[in-house]
């Protein structure tokens, strides 16, 4: 029996059928290029060669059950894992054709390309403002106030934020709900300008209104930027994304078009989970 | 049969539900009577602990508010040029002419060997004298005028105003004579003695001479050397915590580096009064009993709480910060800079407060670097030898005189404020950065 039926979230049918014509081309040119990814923390290691690649303006989800490793890809994809003593990665990833676990890759300007929103919202707890300037500030891209005002206020917009804290901005952004500090923390990472935004469990604090929200919110953003999120929620995988990824036990067992995934998975692992056999 | 059945059944159930009932209802009486005990041990504890605070602060309140108060003397006097040599004013003797003109004013007789001008002398203060010599000194032109004189009353007289030597003690037995008794009446009711608040405790350094000795100096020394303290703890300290929290890898080194830390922060002050000696007097060659020593000295001593409370107050920022400003491209060093440490100093502040009024009430370290030595004079820099505020409070008390003890508690009482202040200014630093977060 199949619990998620293909008219319960429609996927995006527009996957392939491009909106503006400049997608065409970058559409099919992945973004990342993953070979092998091997994580160790300690002696345990979390993923079995990972083979992936991932397309430039579209959303890719990841899926699976707790603990499969999605996390760890995902940080895998901004070198996070750095930060982590114990973490162990290899293996080769490419973006745009670049190992950037080469010795010469700078972390600090990989995370500025490739910027990250986590599972809970983070803001710092400084003034709304200076949580979307604190970024363009330390990379230097703004050389005036105004131009610091204009990122700010198209990084809220852009976040559709702008409406609810336009009057507010030097407030504390600890002082918002919990899915307004997780937008203003996806504001935080795009001001940035990054081309690859990954959101780990982005919604999985939020009630269902602040879900759509910020679901609308990626479906915009993927006509500017590399979307990868890692999500629980198979619904929302099926709305939201166009490419899907099902890691099971450190393994990834399937990729692929997200609504080949729902409706016809090829491995029984991936239909037994999206099914809700087990995870 | 379904009957039986049911009755047994409910008899089965029943003492059941009772026993349940009942034993959660014991277990919760000796739950409640647990509670009540630890609350009640509690109470018991803060009493005891209040009490003797009390008793403690009532004892040195008892003693030291006295000192606080004390009886000065103000007298013309004339500057007799038959007595003094315009030449060599340095060669005179003003305390006899002083005394013997307050005796004349006072209608005292002398008797023909002196002695009772002697008496008188004891009870007036040698100040007056030094008074008259400096302000000779300072304009030659008044030598022939009469000038007005101020100055503490000694302090064996200052004690009998204040009623603590009494009438009743033999005596043979008391630092002041029936007859100097008398006079010092007769001074008090002619005016020329007033009582006020002592002035003299915070104006004046130290002196042999106990209604002349002040706190100034050792006021001095205590903030040289806790600027001295403050200025090397808090950048290594902190620096040392940074980077020990935040930067070096995790591994056997840093591992043995904090055991060694923590268990520095155990070891008696006066371990570090003896390092002291040995590497920054004799070796280095650092000026004794200076607050630059005692400065250094009390910074290694404050150094491991000061790294332990930064450590801790840097390892109570939830990670989920560091990981935002990562995450956005800042690097390490920014993240603990531009998040990490702000978020850590109203912790930092705290802890490195505290063990500095740790350090401003220390004195075993500091007797161990020869910051023990009478010093009359206000310290000129750092490297000057200078007293400080617990060793004052160790040298007056080891004093004979028992207006010295007066002077002791009210050191204490002073070093108390210092020390209250401080703690206070941790509290409202704290109240007021924790706002922020
Ligand atoms: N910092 C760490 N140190 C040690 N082991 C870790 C660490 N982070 C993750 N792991 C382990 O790696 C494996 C994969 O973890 P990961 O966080 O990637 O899972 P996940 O798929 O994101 O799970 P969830 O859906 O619950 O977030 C788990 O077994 C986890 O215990
Ligand atoms: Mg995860």
């Amino acid at each position: 029996m199949k619990l998620y039926t293909r008219p319960l979230y429609a996927p995006d049918t527009s996957i392939g059928k491009p909106r503006d014509p400049s997608m065409t081309t970058t559409a099919t040119t992945p973004k990342f290029v993953a070979r092998d990814v091997k994580v160790h923390y300690g002696d345990k290691q979390a993923l079995h060669g990972i083979d992936i690649d991932i397309l430039d303006k579209s959303v890719t989800a990841f899926i699976g059950p707790s603990g499969c490793g999605k996390s760890t890809f995902l940080r895998c994809l901004n070198r996070m894992n750095d930060t982590i003593p114990s973490a162990r990665v290899d293996g080769t990833i490419l973006l745009d054709g670049e190992d950037l676990n080469d010795r010469k890759v700078d972390p600090v300007v990989l995370r500025a390309r490739v910027g990250m929103v986590f599972q809970k919202p983070n803001p710092f707890p400084k003034t709304i403002y200076e949580n979307v300037a604190y970024g363009p500030k330390i990379h230097g891209l703004a050389t005036s106030k105004e131009e610091m005002d204009h990122i700010v206020e198209s990084s809220l917009k852009k976040a559709s934020l702008w409406n609810e804290v336009s009057d507010r901005l030097h407030q504390q952004g600890t002082g918002l709900s919990g899915g307004q500090q997780q937008r203003l923390v996806i504001a935080r990472a795009i001001a940035v300008g990054p081309e690859v935004i990954l959101m780990d469990e982005p919604c999985s604090a939020l009630d269902p209104i602040a879900t759509a929200k910020i679901e609308e919110l990626i479906d915009e953003l993927r006509q500017q930027f590399c979307i990868v999120i890692v999500t629980h929620s198979m619904a929302q995988a099926a709305r939201v994304s166009q490419k899907t990824a099902f890691f099971h036990l450190g393994n990834l067992v399937e990729v692929g078009n997200t609504e080949d995934i729902f409706t016809n998975p090829k491995d029984q692992r991936t239909q037994d989970y999206i099914t809700g056999r087990f995870g | 049969m379904t009957d039986t059945v049911q009755s047994s059944l409910a008899e089965t159930r029943a003492p059941a539900k009772v026993d349940l009932k009942t034993a959660v209802a014991k277990r919760l009486k000796a739950r409640h009577a647990a509670e009540m005990r630890f609350r009640a041990y509690g109470v018991l504890a803060i009493c005891v602990a209040v009490l003797f605070l009390g008793i403690l602060l009532e004892r040195i309140v008892h003693q030291g508010y006295t000192a606080f108060v004390t009886h000065s003397i103000t007298t013309e006097v004339y500057l007799d040029p038959n007595r003094i040599d315009p030449t060599d004013i340095m060669g005179a003797n003003y305390d006899q002419m002083i005394t013997e003109q307050v005796m004349a004013k006072m209608g005292v007789a002398e008797d023909e060997y002196g002695t009772t001008s002697g008496e008188y002398k004891e009870i007036l203060s040698p100040d007056l004298g030094f008074k008259a010599l400096e302000a000779l000194r300072d304009d030659p032109k008044l030598l022939g005028k009469k000038i007005s004189l101020t100055s503490p009353i000694a302090a064996n007289a200052d004690l009998y105003y204040k009623g603590e030597i009494s009438r009743d003690i033999v005596e043979a037995d008391r630092n002041v004579s029936d007859q100097q008794m008398v006079w010092m009446d007769d001074l008090k009711t002619k005016g020329l003695v007033k009582g006020h608040f002592n002035t003299y405790l915070f104006t004046n350094t130290d002196s042999t001479q106990p209604e002349l000795a002040g706190l100034l100096g050792a006021i001095m020394g205590s903030a040289m050397m806790l600027l001295v303290t403050a200025a090397l703890a808090i950048p290594i300290g902190v620096g040392a915590a940074l980077f020990l929290e935040e930067f070096a890898p995790k591994n056997r080194w840093t591992a043995l580096i904090e055991v060694n830390i923590n268990n520095l922060a155990a070891v008696p002050s006066i371990v570090y009064g003896l390092l002291g000696l040995a590497v920054f007097i004799n070796w280095l060659g650092m000026p004794r009993s200076s607050p630059l020593v005692g400065g250094v000295v009390l910074a290694l001593m404050a150094l491991p709480t000061v790294i332990i409370a930064t450590r801790s107050s840097l390892r109570a920022v939830p990670p989920s910060i560091r990981e935002a400003a990562l995450g956005i491209g800042a690097s390490k060093t920014q993240a603990v800079f531009h998040h990490v440490l702000p978020l850590a100093m109203p912790g930092i502040m705290t802890g490195t407060i505290i063990s500095l009024a740790h350090a401003l009430g220390e004195t075993a370290p500091l007797l161990m670097i020869g910051m023990i030595s009478f010093v009359p004079g206000l310290p000129e820099s750092v490297t000057s030898a200078a007293s400080v505020l617990p060793v004052q409070i160790f040298i007056w008390e080891n004093a004979s005189e028992r207006a010295f003890h007066e002077r002791t508690a009210a050191a204490i009482i002073v070093l108390l404020v210092f020390m209250i202040v401080m703690n206070l200014a941790a509290i409202l630093l704290r109240r007021r950065f924790e706002r922020r977060w």
